[in-house]
């Protein structure tokens, strides 16, 4: 009744959202470049690894990723912690501030900063700045998963452990820790997602070396329909889809 | 106790001051500087850019950001409702129907736009398909439009909308609902009178999410718009590239974010339950 | 614990990786502009390793070299933009004793407008901007940039994406300098613009030619090099200079000021100057090159191309763009947002 109702309506919000991708995935594999299927194709994928610039962007945005979110989610998780104690206000706003500040607002003034700083010290833009502005965006993320998380643990626990004579170091360490970590590791992959993905602020602080996998992408994506493009899509649809079913299971 | 603390957010701290605030002042010194020849800032210090803003040009084009925004935001609103609804009454696979609706998101936003672009086309899939059925004859101008901007950007959006609506709904007391039935009252009643104020909090925290973000963005007027479509995160843009009036574009950011921040403390005022 | 020293060993490994210590030179050009083996034979032949990037636009690239500490050596702006980067101290003058393949240039490319004499820049590849139009579906056969504001084309119309063109030609339709600086000039373009508006099916440069060779665009404002291209996929296409003057724009290799590779940039600027290796490139990206010896190498069918290379009476038309003053380019700016957001 009212349930297939709803039911039916949620197939159909589930098409909008899965099948303009699947649509891109099936062309992926037309060995035509056009959208008339012309037969199965494994082409496109094969110019995709040929493309050196494409592979190297690939490496990039992996390795920014990684040391990023690996950055943003210690600092994030310690953060949290140290909020969920007591809370500290201003911290909190400024981070806040900065989840909701526009994208390009963001690219902008890490630029800005950037470039003022490379008038004293002479180093340019490269991996370190992407790498930098990274974790400064990703770093509020992290911080709210892991908050969540805290919330549904059980304070009187760690009390319990320094009845017993541990140190805050240490109930944080076996006690905190191991029962949040779950919600650490979701919020090191939701930095990682949002890191590999992001195009905006990253095309504004790269530099020579650092290009990155969006930004490869959209250059071509502005010269036309690419069933190449249509091929990396499609490989990152898969990988990080299966990011998000590893997050799932670990959660559990 | 205090010296661990204080040694735990020291990290997120200095993360903050040196990438977050020290980058804003900057942009704030930019903003009150003149624009060098070309490019670049320069003195004398003025608050000349700051006086562009109330250029009706600019003002015209925030209306139409905010239009845009507001009707993207009301769609993702539309849309996203009865879809919270059933993945909060959808028990033991709750988890599994969430992460379908945010898969989509966490793969890459230029894919998905581009996505759009490959379906919309002349020569896209919608189209042939629609002439192949032979329910139209000549291909619809479904891309390079307003309306195309906003099917972008609520497919962009959507699980913004949806995540915060599915955390209120899903700390709905279900007795609630019961005992409003029990009351004689129609499902239809019941939805509109119980479910939907007591949700009120998730509509906010969504609404200003959504709203908040289309509002920024100008990859989707760009890429799906033709540019034909100017809103305000592509004059800002503009000012840093063609225009080169770093002053401007940096007024006009600051401009930008302190009109988020008073829509957030008006609509969100109310809402206990912070995030941080 | 592990798991953390692993992902930090290998990271710091592959970064080590990435910053080998062989000679290195840092190139920055259009997109889609050498051929596939250009950049790798000029690694061979002189050993070393090139970073290859590519931009979109002059702005992107102003964008990133202004800070003057870029990291890049050799980039490829457009000849107008020459000025402005000597301007600001951002280039350096070449030095003729190692680039021995300049004869190989055009005569006219010896000694240009933008650049006399050649002391700062290497004419690389030129294209003219001009109407491209589908002959099967649109017959009527534009001769003027009157005739994109025909009503017929509402719909099916693009023009470029491009502050100077998209004025430019609404300029030059009125009969006024294509890159004219007068205020007046300007408002009165300005206006055709608006009326042009509603017929524009988008402003996109690059994303024309698929969309042409695809049927979605019948008649678009575009570049010679796009139109070329959308021709070879797309035989009913074709490519015309209209009866008023229009804009030619050359392509210039510059050597950045930053640059501590100085000799081994100038080798680039000189590899570039072959007359095979341009050939190659030329024939590839299909622009139009200056270089003379290169031309010769080409193959007829392509010599002959009235689209890349337009006879002598039609290339008197051309108005190759000088520097706007800035307060011209702020108008300009202006009047194109309004114009958008109409």
């Amino acid at each position: 009744m009212k349930r297939h109702a709803l039911g039916m309506y949620a197939v159909l919000i589930y098409a909008f959202l899965h099948v303009p991708l699947l649509v891109l995935a099936v062309f992926s594999f037309n060995s035509s470049k056009f959208t008339v299927w012309r037969g199965f194709s494994l082409e496109w994928y094969r110019t995709a690894f040929r493309d050196s610039a494409l592979v190297e962007a690939s490496i990039n945005s992996l390795i920014i990723a990684l040391v990023a979110s690996l950055l943003a989610t210690v600092a994030g998780t310690v953060c949290a912690y140290g909020l969920w104690k007591r809370s500290a206000p201003v911290l909190s706003e400024s981070l806040y501030l900065s989840l909701v500040t526009p994208e390009i607002v963001t690219g902008i003034s890490l630029l800005a900063l950037f470039q003022w700083m490379f008038r004293f010290l002479r180093i340019q833009l490269g991996m370190h700045t992407v790498i930098l502005a990274h974790v400064a965006f990703s770093l509020a993320y992290v911080v709210i998963v892991v908050m969540a998380r805290l919330r549904t643990f059980d304070p009187s626990l760690e009390e319990a452990a320094m009845d017993l004579g541990a140190t805050e170091w240490q109930a944080f360490r076996r006690v905190t820790l191991p029962s949040i970590l779950p919600g650490v590791i979701a919020a090191g992959l939701l930095a990682f997602t949002v890191s590999i993905d992001d195009y905006v602020i990253t095309s504004m602080v790269a530099g020579v070396d650092s290009e990155t996998l969006p930004m490869v992408i959209f250059q071509m994506a502005r010269r036309g329909v690419s069933p190449v493009v249509n091929a990396i899509s499609t490989i990152i649809v898969v990988v990080l889809g299966g990011l998000v079913l590893v997050s799932e299971r670990i959660q559990r | 106790m205090q010296r661990l603390r204080a040694l735990f957010l020291a990290p997120a701290r200095a993360v903050n001051l040196f990438l977050f605030i020290a980058p804003m002042a900057i942009v704030l010194a930019y903003s009150l500087l003149s624009r060098g020849i070309y490019g670049g800032v320069e003195r004398p210090w003025t608050l000349e850019s700051y006086g562009r803003l109330f250029d009706p040009l600019y003002g015209g084009i925030l209306l139409r950001s905010f239009w845009i925004s507001g009707l993207s935001t009301l769609v993702c609103l539309v849309l996203g409702f009865p879809m919270a609804m059933f993945i909060a009454r959808s028990g033991a696979r709750r988890n599994l129907y969430l992460n379908l609706v945010i898969l989509p998101f966490w793969t890459s936003f230029l894919v998905r736009t581009y996505a759009w672009m490959f379906l919309l086309r002349d020569t896209g899939l919608i189209n042939t398909f629609l002439q192949w059925t032979g329910v139209i004859h000549e291909p619809l101008p479904l891309l390079y439009n307003d309306g195309a901007v906003i099917l972008g950007l609520v497919y962009g959006y959507l699980p913004f909308m949806v995540l915060p609506l599915y955390t209120t709904l899903e700390k709905l007391d279900k007795s609630l609902l019961e005992a409003s039935a029990d009351l004689g009252a129609k499902p239809w009643v019941t939805l509109t009178r119980v479910v939907i104020p007591l949700s009120a909090p998730g509509i906010r925290a969504g609404s200003i999410l959504v709203f908040i973000t289309c509002l920024g963005a100008y990859l989707t007027p760009d890429l799906l718009g033709g540019s034909k479509t100017v809103m305000i995160g592509n004059v800002i843009q503009n000012q840093f590239t063609s225009a080169r009036d770093w002053p401007f574009g940096a007024a006009a950011s600051l401009a930008l974010m302190a009109l988020v921040m008073v829509l957030l403390i008006v609509i969100l005022r109310r809402d206990k339950e912070q995030l941080l | 614990m592990n798991r953390r020293t692993f992902f930090l060993g290998v990271t710091g490994a592959l970064a080590g990786c990435a910053s080998r210590t062989a000679k290195r030179l840092n190139v920055m050009n259009w997109g889609d502009y050498v051929a596939p083996n250009t950049i790798a034979a000029f690694e061979r032949e002189f050993q070393v390793r090139v970073r290859y990037a590519t931009y979109e636009n002059n702005e992107e690239l102003f964008g990133k070299i202004m800070s003057g500490n870029s990291g890049w050596d050799v980039v490829f702006p457009t000849h107008n933009r020459i000025d402005p980067l000597r301007e600001l101290g951002l280039i350096k003058p070449l030095n003729h004793a190692r680039l021995s393949n300049l004869g190989n240039l055009f005569a006219r490319f010896q000694n240009p407008l933008w650049d006399r004499n050649l002391a700062w820049s290497v004419p690389y590849m030129w294209t003219t901007s001009g109407i491209a139009y589908n002959r099967v579906k649109y017959p009527m056969a534009p001769v003027s940039w009157a005739d994109l504001w025909r009503a017929e084309a509402k719909g099916k119309l693009t023009m470029l994406d491009d502050v100077d063109d998209v004025f430019g030609a609404a300029l030059s339709k009125l009969g006024f300098l294509y890159n004219s600086a007068n205020a007046d000039e300007l408002r009165k373009a300005q206006r055709e613009i608006i009326a042009q508006k509603p017929l524009v099916r988008a402003y996109i440069s690059t994303e024309a030619r698929d969309q042409m060779v695809a049927g979605d665009v019948l008649i678009a404002e575009t570049f010679a090099t796009t139109a070329q291209l959308a021709i070879d996929g797309n035989a009913d296409l074709a490519y015309v200079l209209p009866k008023e003057p229009y804009a030619a724009y050359c392509d210039c290799a510059v050597i950045l000021n930053e640059s501590r590779r100085e000799e081994l940039a100038h080798e680039f600027l000189n590899f570039a100057l072959r007359p095979d290796i341009n050939a190659e490139i030329a024939q590839t990206i299909r622009t139009a090159t200056p270089n003379e010896k290169a031309f010769a190498l080409l193959p007829q069918a392509t010599q002959q191309s009235k689209t890349l290379y337009p006879n002598s009476d039609t290339l008197a038309r051309a108005e190759w763009p000088l520097t706007l003053p800035p307060e011209i380019v702020r108008l300009r700016d202006r009047l194109w947002t309004e114009a958008k957001s109409a």
